[in-house]
């Protein structure tokens, strides 16, 4: 008697092992990447990372020469691609702290940043990005290459970058530059 | 040799079947219907020519009756379309009769033919009074470049959103002024808009292009309405344009930017897109046929191929660019900022050299007085038209550097 009790405790321990053994593999395995966070910047849970600073270079336009100079920021370190590319939009948007311009609208947030594997950053705005933007083929050609540019400097994951706004893929940006196709990053209008 | 003779015999008479049935051959005959801004277009496209009549039986349809020694075939697909409800064919005796059934009692119509291949174009107009387009205000007084190479002015054409090609073989340039209606474009500090500067300039342009070039000029929008951007490309496609060339006034984050750019487009080609590309810039010039042969019946190839239709011309677009901004540099005194490239929507689907130009900066106070000023716009659509009249000369026809 004893001994067929034991034995019937092993199996449905063993088997009760089995089944959550199942479910976190397939639970690990089949879930999409968890989405950053709507607003980047924020505190991540205080229980799960370990809160870590990361160099990044933002690159800012400058009135003098017409072309983008990097300016240094700390973001906080994540295991997330996603995570630390939307801070660095975010930051790009708060603007720069050495009188250079931000050529993003400052009313402008971001929605959710997705990186694909094969290295197309989709950064989605909220609508005040084409809605705030002052139109101009100059202006907006220097929006999405600020943009463009600020990622793949910082990112070597990233290699292209299509622009969403308010979720969807948009025509143009402000009725010039298209927004149907990803950008290669510009690097020749970097600064030297 | 009995069985030579024969033989020669059999190959006679072979001969003789084939021409009897190639004279027996079937007439296709393609019918589309296709709206256009003012107007519905129907067009016959035949393998043979044919005799054509047409009458109007009863106030809702027009009838077509085509004549033809062989059998005549038609290929028609469904019509969706503003004026034109239905097309049908019946047989009488000989003639074959198509009927065009309109959606109203109170339209117009006009029909031509062109040659080979064979069409019969009729345009349906709705018989409302429209209001007559805006046309280029003659400015007798202003600066009038020196004419080149075709010194006689065309025959002044009726252009504008209903112009549609022509079935002469008038060379058509496409001037597209940006923006319009409640899309205003960029702001100057002063209220002056972009949208107004840009149709100001085209406008000056139109009238030096009519005066001195044998081309038929296209304006995109003649008035303060919103084109959108697809239509805009479309009225180059229509027109088997030569050129396109969209008029801008530029905008910038920062203040002192100034000056002239002309841009062509950047393919911001990714791997894929540069495969794609290469086979395009090596069969551009089956480019547009092979677009014209897929119309109809493969709408998705065709879509493709339009998204990717600068991507044949982006050698004759630069030049194009490289012409005008020579001319902008020497006449307006203005910055020179170039030629650049970037992915402009308007310029992507437009099959022939594609420019856009940006005169000044709308964002910069002193330009923007500028900008607003005639003096300064006729020089700028003087040095456009003198970049053109230099492209001309070097591309002849579309697409064939000479």
């Amino acid at each position: 008697m004893s001994r067929s009790r034991i034995l019937l405790l092993a199996v449905l321990s063993l088997s009760l092992i089995l089944l959550a053994l199942l479910f976190f593999l397939s639970g690990g395995g089949g879930t999409l990447k968890e989405p950053p966070p709507a607003r980047a910047g924020k505190k991540p849970g205080p229980q799960a990372e370990i809160v870590e600073m990361k160099k990044v270079r933002l690159f800012f336009l400058s009135g003098a020469d017409g072309l983008f100079h990097p300016e240094e920021r700390e973001i906080l370190s994540s295991p997330i691609p996603e995570r630390e590319a939307a801070q660095v939009v975010e930051e790009l948007i708060k603007g720069s702290r050495q009188g250079l311009i931000s050529p993003l609208p400052a009313e402008a947030r971001v929605r959710q940043v997705y990186l694909t594997k094969e290295g197309t950053a989709y950064v989605d705005f909220t609508r005040e990005f084409s809605d705030r933007h002052p139109s101009g083929s100059t202006a907006e050609i220097d929006t999405v290459y600020c943009l463009v540019n600020s990622l793949a400097m910082n990112f070597s994951s990233i290699k292209r970058v299509f622009i969403l706004v308010n979720g969807d893929e948009k025509e143009t940006l402000c009725g010039h530059i298209s927004l149907t196709k990803a950008f290669l990053p510009n690097f020749s209008m970097i600064a030297q | 040799m009995p069985s030579t003779k024969r033989w020669i015999q059999v190959g006679i008479v072979g001969v003789l079947l084939c021409l009897t049935l190639l004279a027996q051959e079937i007439v296709r005959v393609r019918v589309s219907v296709k709206d256009y801004a003012e107007f519905t277009r129907v067009t016959l496209e035949s393998t043979q020519t044919l005799t054509v009549t047409i009458a109007r039986r009863r106030p809702g349809a027009v009838e077509v009756s085509l004549e033809s020694k062989n059998p005549v075939h038609i290929l028609s697909g469904p019509i969706t379309s503003r004026l034109v409800r239905a097309v049908s064919e019946s047989r009488q005796g000989a003639r074959l009769v198509l009927t065009i059934e309109a959606k109203t009692d109170s339209y117009t119509f006009k029909h031509f033919t062109v040659g080979s291949p064979f069409q019969l174009i009729i345009d349906f107009r709705e018989s409302t009074p429209q209001i007559a387009p805006l046309g280029p205000k003659p400015e007798e007084s202003k600066p009038v470049p020196t004419p080149v190479e075709k010194p006689a002015p065309p025959p002044p054409q009726n252009t504008g959103l209903q112009a549609a090609p022509l079935a002469t073989g008038a060379r058509t340039i496409v001037i597209d002024p940006g923006h319009g209606g409640m899309e205003s474009g960029a702001l100057g500090k002063a209220g002056t808009l972009e949208k107004d500067i840009t149709l100001g300039i085209s406008l000056k342009l139109k009238s030096l292009i009519e005066r001195h070039l044998a081309f038929r000029v296209v304006l995109t929008r003649d008035q303060d309405v919103d084109v959108l951007l697809e239509n805009r490309a479309a009225a180059a496609n229509n027109n088997d344009a030569q050129f396109f060339i969209s008029i801008h006034a530029n905008g910038s984050y920062k203040q002192r930017s100034s000056g002239s750019e002309t841009f062509f487009l950047n393919l911001n080609a990714t791997d894929e897109d540069v495969r794609r590309l290469a086979y395009f810039e090596n069969t551009q010039t089956e480019l547009q046929g092979r677009i014209k042969a897929d119309q109809d019946y493969q709408d998705d190839i065709r879509m493709i191929l339009w998204d990717m239709a600068q991507a044949a011309y982006i050698r004759q677009s630069s030049r194009l660019a490289e012409l005008i901004q020579a001319e902008l540099n020497s006449l307006l005194g203005t910055a020179n900022r170039g030629i650049k490239q970037a992915p402009f929507k308007v310029l992507t689907e437009v099959a022939c050299p594609a420019v856009l130009v940006e005169v000044a900066f709308l964002s910069n106070p002193d330009e923007e007085k500028l900008l607003g000023r005639e003096e300064f716009q006729w020089n700028v659509a003087q040095a456009i038209y003198q970049g053109l009249v230099n492209t001309i000369r070097e591309f002849p026809a579309k697409g064939n550097p000479r």
